[in-house]
């Protein structure tokens, strides 16, 4: 078995040598298919270690809060909210919570303006405690603490962006800025943080949640977000578990009504991501596969003319004793090394493409091909090249010795 | 070898005997008779020419010798076996270990090279590429082909050509070597080189079996026996008058 698969693949590698180009152009196929598969899979695995990275910035053991509306009740005008008394509920009877901050958003993007200089961005409302939920760190001047809220203090930190963006000095601290009509001193300018799904997590300006809320008119209304970190011997689900039951009986939800609140982590949110990426990977590699199977089809076609180009070579090797299974296997290998060698130059050139396309496109991540999608690869050509192989060889295999050498 | 007859003849008997072979074949409404009842023993180590017209059945019949067609009727037995008792395999195994066969169009694998083409029927043997290599080389001096052993068989000569097909006959040292027309390509002189060849290879006790149409090489061997349309009109010794 050994001898006539070794002695198959020399005679199959001459054959592919001699006829270079035609073996290069049947085997394109399943060349650009490989590319292609590899092409995508390297960015999305890429992208998705890259968004890995991202996340762990978000601090990994804090929950959000949100409120959350479905569809159905907003059609009927119904909107949930999270108050302040649901987070003094949650800080006065929650367990297993490090820190906890309340985050109010402004409604939309705020203009923001120094000297000449304006521009948008997101202004939220928080207190001295976000800094450990949000893993923030100030590179100047200081965070808010706790007195700026009880004051309702007109206090700013900014991000690093918005320093930029309004031609701040290196130091902003001590300037003052115009938030939407209001003077607002700047105490801190926070560390870069990075995008992260293009969200620029330094396009931020922090202000005292107190102030926030006497800014924003109709207090009432006000739906807050709260962000907690646990304590180190706390688990994500039993934490969860306990503000569920919180503030379902908060707001009096019956039993088969659905939570008006959502409870993230950021691995969900990340699962959540990861998850689109996979599926993305899987529906074009779904799609790319077919040209796979034409690049097989193609490989049959070439095939089959080869085995009546070399009908009298059969023909001569059976009348010396070569026997079916030795035609068979010289035929299926040579189908299955076309179809292999195209899924190397593939891999190659899907890996290129990756490469090239990741590193003209600024901050998009390293492509990286993960060894299973190599594998894969490699095995599928394989795969493909002994199946659309099995037709042509078993063809040769069969032919009667005196009629191929008649053959003309 | 597969299906020996363990009641069948002993040492002395024929290598091959044939009976009442007949080859048909059916073109449209016409029956042309390739072959028609030919029987004939054939013992080793003789030289026996078979001679006849164009066209009077002796590829035919070299190839229903060589085990390369089926005979539509009629026995053959070679040394041992029936033949028509056996499977493509096992005819396979047979034209690899028993037949040399020297084809009249050589029939060499064009992109082997000469000795490469020598080797081949050792790969059906499981023989490793050095050992291969190593006989096919040797099976080349025998031929004097020592120095074209590299060469593809569109850079050599027709008689070239044929000397690399008779050493790919000869490397697997075959009971019987059979041989269409090896001089029907070839002016006279290589002819008689060729010829020569054979006749040492039949003092060495080489069972050869031989298809012309020239009486001169014919006369060459032990026997000659005659076909006219598909059936044996004469079997004579060499030298014997023709009329
Ligand atoms: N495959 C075939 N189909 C139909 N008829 C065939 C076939 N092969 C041979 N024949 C016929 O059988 C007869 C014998 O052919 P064969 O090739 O044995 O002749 P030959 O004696 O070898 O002739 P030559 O000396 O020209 O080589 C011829 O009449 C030929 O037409
Ligand atoms: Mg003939």
């Amino acid at each position: 078995m050994f001898h006539v698969i070794f002695e198959s693949t020399r005679s199959a590698l001459v054959s592919i040598l001699a006829h270079g180009l035609r073996s290069f152009l049947t085997t394109l196929g399943i060349v650009i298919g490989v590319a292609s598969v590899i092409a995508v899979v390297s960015l999305t695995q890429g992208m998705s270690a890259f968004i890995g990275e991202s996340f762990s910035s978000l601090g990994s053991n804090s929950l959000t809060i949100q409120s959350h509306t479905p569809i159905a009740e907003q059609m009927r005008g119904v909107r949930a909210r999270l108050t302040p008394e649901d987070l003094e509920l949650i800080e006065r009877r929650g367990e297993g919570i490090a820190s906890i901050t309340p985050i109010l958003y402004a409604n939309r993007s705020t203009q923001v303006r120094y000297a000449a200089q304006t521009t948008f961005s997101q202004i939220m409302g928080t207190t001295y405690a976000y800094r450990d939920v949000a893993q923030s760190w100030v590179q100047r001047g200081r965070f808010i603490a706790e007195s700026d809220n009880l004051t309702r203090r007109r206090v700013a930190v900014i991000g690093e962006t918005v320093r930029e963006d309004l031609a701040l000095p290196e130091n902003p601290v001590n300037e003052y800025v115009d938030l939407g009509g209001e003077w607002f001193k700047v105490i801190g300018l926070l560390e870069p943080k990075g995008e992260i799904m293009g969200f620029n997590q330094d396009d931020i300006v922090l202000v005292p949640y107190a102030t926030m809320v006497s800014l924003s008119g109709n207090q009432a209304r006000q739906d807050i977000q709260i962000q907690l970190s646990l304590s180190e011997d706390a688990e994500v689900a039993d934490v969860t578990r306990q503000l569920t039951a919180l503030l379902r009986n908060a707001h009096d939800l019956g039993p088969d009504e659905d939570d008006d609140f959502t409870i993230n982590t950021p691995e969900q949110l990340m699962e959540t991501f990861d998850t689109i990426i996979n599926m993305v990977t899987l529906v074009i590699g779904g799609i790319v596969s077919i040209s796979l199977l034409v690049g097989g089809i193609g490989i049959m076609n070439i095939m089959l003319v080869s085995v009546t180009e070399r009908t009298r070579e059969i023909g001569i090797c059976k009348a010396i004793g070569a026997k079916r299974h030795h035609i068979l296997a010289q035929f299926l290998i040579e189908a299955m090394l076309l179809s292999l060698l195209g899924g190397l130059i593939g891999l190659a050139l899907g890996y290129g493409f990756g490469t090239a396309i990741s590193s003209s496109i600024e901050s998009f991540p390293p492509a990286s091909i993960p060894l299973w999608a190599a594998a894969l690869a490699m095995g599928f050509s394989a795969f493909v090249g002994i199946l659309f192989g099995i037709l042509p060889a078993a063809k040769a295999a069969n032919l009667d010795p005196i009629d191929a050498l008649r053959y003309e | 070898m597969a299906a020996k007859e363990s009641t069948g003849p002993g040492e002395n008997a024929p290598l091959i005997r044939l009976r009442d072979i007949a080859k048909h074949y059916e073109m449209g409404s016409q029956l042309v008779r390739a072959l028609d009842g030919v029987s004939v023993e054939i013992n080793r180590g003789d030289w026996v020419s078979f001679i006849g017209s164009s066209g009077s059945g002796k590829s035919t019949f070299l190839n229903i010798l060589g085990c390369l067609d089926r005979p539509t009727r009629g026995q053959y037995f070679l040394n041992g076996a029936y033949v028509e008792e056996l499977g493509p395999n096992q005819l396979a195994e047979i034209r690899n270990r028993e037949i040399g066969f020297i084809f009249q169009s050589f029939n060499l694998l064009p992109r082997a090279t000469a000795l490469g083409n020598v080797a081949q029927p050792l790969i059906y043997r499981r023989i490793g590429y050095r050992r291969r290599r190593e006989m096919a080389r040797e099976a080349l001096r025998r031929v004097g082909l020592e120095d074209r052993v590299d060469h593809l068989p569109n850079q050599l000569s027709g008689g070239q050509r044929q000397r690399v097909a008779i050493a790919r006959a000869l490397v697997t040292e075959p009971s019987i070597l059979l041989a269409d027309e090896p001089t029907g390509n070839l002016d006279s002189r290589t002819s008689a080189d060729i010829m020569q060849l054979f006749d040492q290879l039949h003092r060495e006790g080489q069972t050869l079996i031989l298809v012309t149409h020239e009486e001169d090489v014919a006369g060459l061997g032990d026997r000659v026996v005659e076909l006219l349309d598909g059936k044996i009109i004469r079997d004579r010794r060499a030298g014997e008058p023709l009329a």
